[in-house]
């Protein structure tokens, strides 16, 4: 039960994703988009008193067009808050205004929904756009883990929360190797040698203050932080009284990587994984690897590319399925496929999983087999009833 | 630490008298404590000095006898470098050190204070290996980080030691200076135990002699170390059970076991057979040669100088003007010679070659250098560049086609476009993605085969596109060998290995 929950959930941080890179992509003549969320435990009769005042305040406007526009769009606005005799326990979301679609026509839209998890943010914005920051935030407000990975060449820092692994910023250095220039004296290469180190341990760790605590709230914004690095320096770090103590206290782990760089940071989340277990983006990273290894042990119980999958679905035998989060493929002319399967999946017996391409798993699944695939409950071998489609279906997904 | 002090001085006062008030050529200012240090650096300038009858090393002489340098050139010994190689702990910084000690490299009072050091930390057996291990913090764990540089030469030949790190964290350190190293010294230890660790899977004994074979080490002598130990005590059977236990793997690794490598047994702390020949009365079986004559032994192909200058750089400093450091693949260089640094398209000219720390006009193939360079500066190169002839430059790629052979990817992982990893390429190390897999090849004909594939498992070879984010100076395996094999390594592990077929 538990877990069907969290399914639907996982579907509606893509439904809500998706709803962002809609919202965020859409223009408005003049400012006459609203901008409107309520948090959970707000009335209903405080906002509609303030959109009317607005209403008064939006007649004087000089331009007739703009005038109408927002004016009908504060008008949209109150219309839609009637249906709603009292906020939602989660808080209420409203977009409204007139958009310019892509072939030059107006059209008007009115979105209003209850988010999947309590809104902490109040806002009320007339613009030329949709403000979606609080939405993003929504997005992210998992646990965030911080990592730094930190080797003889520089320094990487990276969060992670949720499916989102991001670096936040990297920076090289350039230490004296062992043997520096010839006929420099070796005691005093030796000192410049630690001068630079030290320097370089510092800047890691002003840095890391810097991207790790808030400083509106003096705390640390991410809730555990790993270091990582090959040689000695991420010990050096968290030993060290440059070090701020606020993150000394986060640290969670302590990993030995071999490479700095995107490639450390992609280990120091393997080998953190069982701290991190909880994590949607591990969760995602065990899933294609379990799919991998249906492939890699050759059982059969896999599949792969768009008209495969959707035989197996038809013929009920998927148990999982796994569709990269951005596939850009449509079922019919309109209809985005993903769309398609968020709305129907139950109807094969499966789960649907969305996945990111940002891991190592993630991204050969999406470049490798076209981004769409399942686990299936018992062997069924494709090859044996579409041996001629094979190679031309295939090309298609994978671009 | 005033026991140190006090060591450090009496160092300068031999030095000083050693040196015989030869001055240092760059300021002409003799500095007591630059002296001494130039010392431990590298012990080797001032033996030359003095070999070479005390050559002048004032400035403004040294034009003068760098002209009469060159005709030596002709005559100039053949040089080699090797890489040391083998599990962590089995010995490598030691016997490089003992190699240095024997070869006369290193005087007897930096062995003391070494000895003294090395006491001070309660780690008698380690003093040798200071000799490699300069920097502090390898010092304290007895754990080689950075490739180790030093020179020694015998009758016949001169040779660069590059002595690896052993440990798996450092795999990438000693992948960088394998690709510069000629033939190469496979280290292990007959202690008990230790052989087995590093000959089991995820053992550096195994992955250091996959990777030399891959980085174009053609020549590997096995060494087998601390034979002077209690558990061992010159045993034949032990030494006999490391070898037949290591042959089937060399082979395995694409190593012909009869032409390319050689057994012998050694002990590299106490310096048994490795300089001359040992006594019957230590190992009474052992009729072989010793590591020296060995060394001396070993013929490799000769290379063309005339080919386009190809040198990868290494490290650059700073030293009145830009100095790169690296060994030259291809081609040979002069002073005065204008050159490109790529891919950036720097023109360069070169102002002075030095080999070690000798000056030299002209430089041909295979020799690991030092170049400073006017029109460039320090801070825009990177290691991983190339220095290229003008005519015929490196081509500069952020894309190419490449076979790969897949060795060991991660439990259960499998192969496919979109499979990031670290590409390892001559001194270059750069993150990489593959982007397309165009076709695999039957193990059997080699031959591509017709089916189109979406992923593959271990042990196939397969034709594929990769990508980096940077541009990089590769050129085709064809062409110049060491400019295009590479690996592709991740979380710690050689996953495959590879030949750049397309650009």
């Amino acid at each position: 039960m538990a877990d069907g929950h969290e399914t639907d959930k996982n579907i509606e941080v893509w439904k809500i994703k998706k709803l962002i890179k809609a919202l965020e992509a859409a223009r408005g003549n003049g400012t006459s988009m609203i901008s409107l969320i309520m948090p959970p435990r707000d009335q209903i009769s405080r906002v509609t008193k303030m959109l009317g005042d607005e209403f008064g305040t939006a007649s004087n406007i000089k331009s007739r067009v703009n005038r109408q526009s927002v004016l009908g769009a504060i008008t949209s606005a109150q219309q839609r808050l009637k249906l709603y005799n009292k906020v939602p326990p989660n808080g209420l979301v409203l977009y409204t205004g007139t958009i310019v679609t892509e072939d030059g026509k107006e059209k008007k839209v009115t979105i209003d929904f209850e988010p999947f998890r309590p809104i902490n943010a109040s806002l009320y914005l007339c613009d030329n756009k949709f403000h979606t920051e609080a939405l993003n935030e929504l997005l992210e407000s998992d646990d965030k883990f911080g990592f730094i990975v930190m080797d003889g060449n520089g320094t990487l820092f990276g969060t992670l929360s949720g499916n989102t692994r991001e670096v936040l910023h990297k920076f090289s250095v350039d230490l004296p190797k062992k043997h520096g220039r010839g006929g420099q004296s070796a005691l005093r290469f030796a000192r410049l040698r630690m001068e630079k180190r030290h320097n370089y341990v510092r800047k890691t760790a002003e840095l890391a203050t810097q991207f790790y605590i808030n400083p509106a709230t003096s705390q640390p914004n991410v809730s555990g932080l790993i270091l990582a690095g090959s040689a000695d320096f991420k010990t050096e770090l968290s030993q060290s009284d440059m070090f701020d103590p606020r993150l000394q206290a986060k640290i969670l782990n302590v990993v030995d990587v071999s490479y700095g760089g995107e490639n450390g940071f992609n280990q120091a989340i393997e080998l953190s994984a069982e701290i991190l277990s909880n994590v949607k983006f591990i969760q995602e990273k065990r899933l294609i690897g379990k799919y991998f290894e249906e492939i890699s042990q050759d059982t059969g119980k896999y599949v792969f590319g768009v008209d495969d999958t959707l035989k197996a679905l038809e013929m009920g035998a998927v148990e999982t399925l796994i569709v990269w989060e951005n596939l850009d493929m449509n079922r019919f002319e309109k209809m985005s496929l993903l769309e398609w399967f968020a709305n129907e999946y139950k109807r094969f017996g499966c789960t649907l999983e969305f996945v990111t391409n940002k891991s190592q798993e993630g991204s050969q699944f999406c470049r490798g087999f076209g981004g769409i695939g399942g686990i299936l409950r018992y062997q069924l071998d494709m090859r044996t009833f579409d041996d001629f489609s094979d190679d031309g279906g295939l090309d298609d997904d994978s671009e | 630490m005033v026991d140190i002090e006090e060591d450090i001085r009496s160092l300068q006062l031999d030095s000083a008298e050693d040196n015989n008030g030869v001055v240092n050529p760059e300021d002409g200012k003799p500095e007591e404590v630059e002296k001494s240090d130039k010392m431990d650096e590298d012990p080797k300038q001032e033996v030359q000095a003095q070999v070479v009858e005390a050559e002048p090393k004032v400035k403004d002489k040294e034009i003068s006898s760098v002209q009469e340098e060159d005709d030596e050139l002709e005559t100039r010994k053949r040089h080699l470098n090797v890489v040391f190689i083998g599990h962590v702990d089995a010995g490598k910084s030691t016997t490089g050190g003992q190699i240095l000690f024997l070869s006369g490299q290193v005087d007897e009072r930096t062995i003391q204070k070494y000895e003294k050091e090395a006491k001070d930390k309660s780690r008698e057996s380690w003093y040798m290996a200071y000799i490699m291990d300069t920097n502090e913090e390898e010092r304290v764990k007895g754990k080689t980080v950075e490739v180790g540089r030093a020179h020694f030469e015998t009758e016949t030949t001169r040779f660069t030691i590059l002595d690896a790190p052993g440990h798996k964290s450092y795999v990438p350190n000693m992948i960088s200076g394998a690709s510069q190293a000629d033939i190469g010294v496979l280290v292990i230890s007959a202690r008990k135990g230790e052989f087995e660790t590093g000959y089991e899977r995820g053992g550096q004994t195994r992955e250091h002699v996959q990777l030399a074979k891959t980085l174009g080490v053609a020549k590997l002598i096995v060494v087998v170390n601390k034979m002077d130990e209690p558990t061992v005590q010159w045993s034949k059977e032990r030494y006999d059970e490391i070898e037949s236990k290591m042959v089937p793997f060399l082979k395995q690794s694409g190593y012909n076991v009869k032409k390319d490598v050689l057994f012998l047994p050694i002990s590299g702390l106490m310096g048994i057979n490795m300089k001359t020949r040992m006594d019957k009365s230590i190992c009474p079986w052992w009729n072989g040669p010793c590591l020296f004559e060995a060394l001396d032994s070993i013929v490799v192909p000769l290379r063309d100088p005339k080919g386009p200058f190809r040198m990868p750089i290494l490290d650059k400093f700073k030293d009145m003007g830009t100095v790169v450091m690296g060994k030259v693949e291809s081609g040979s260089v002069r002073e005065g010679d204008s050159m490109l640094v790529m891919p950036n398209k720097d023109h360069v000219k070169v102002v002075a070659i030095f080999i070690d720390e000798e000056r030299v006009k002209h430089v041909g193939p295979g020799e690991n250098l030092r170049i400073r360079l006017s029109g460039v500066e320090e801070e825009d190169i990177l290691s991983g560049f190339v220095l290229s002839s003008v005519a015929n430059p490196v081509p500069a790629v952020t894309e190419f086609v490449a076979q790969l052979a897949i060795l060991e990817l991660l439990d259960n992982a499998i192969f496919t476009a979109g499979y990031k990893a670290v590409l390892h390429i001559h001194s270059v190390v750069e993150e990489c993605e593959i982007v397309e897999l165009l076709q695999q090849m039957d193990p059997k004909t080699k031959k591509p085969m017709k089916k189109k594939i979406l992923f593959v498992k271990n042990g196939a070879v397969v034709v594929c596109r990769v990508q980096v984010q940077n541009s990089i100076c590769i050129e085709k395996f064809s062409d110049f060998p060491q400019l295009g094999r590479f690996t592709l390594r991740t979380e710690g592990k050689t996953v495959a290995v590879g030949k750049v077929t397309g650009l």
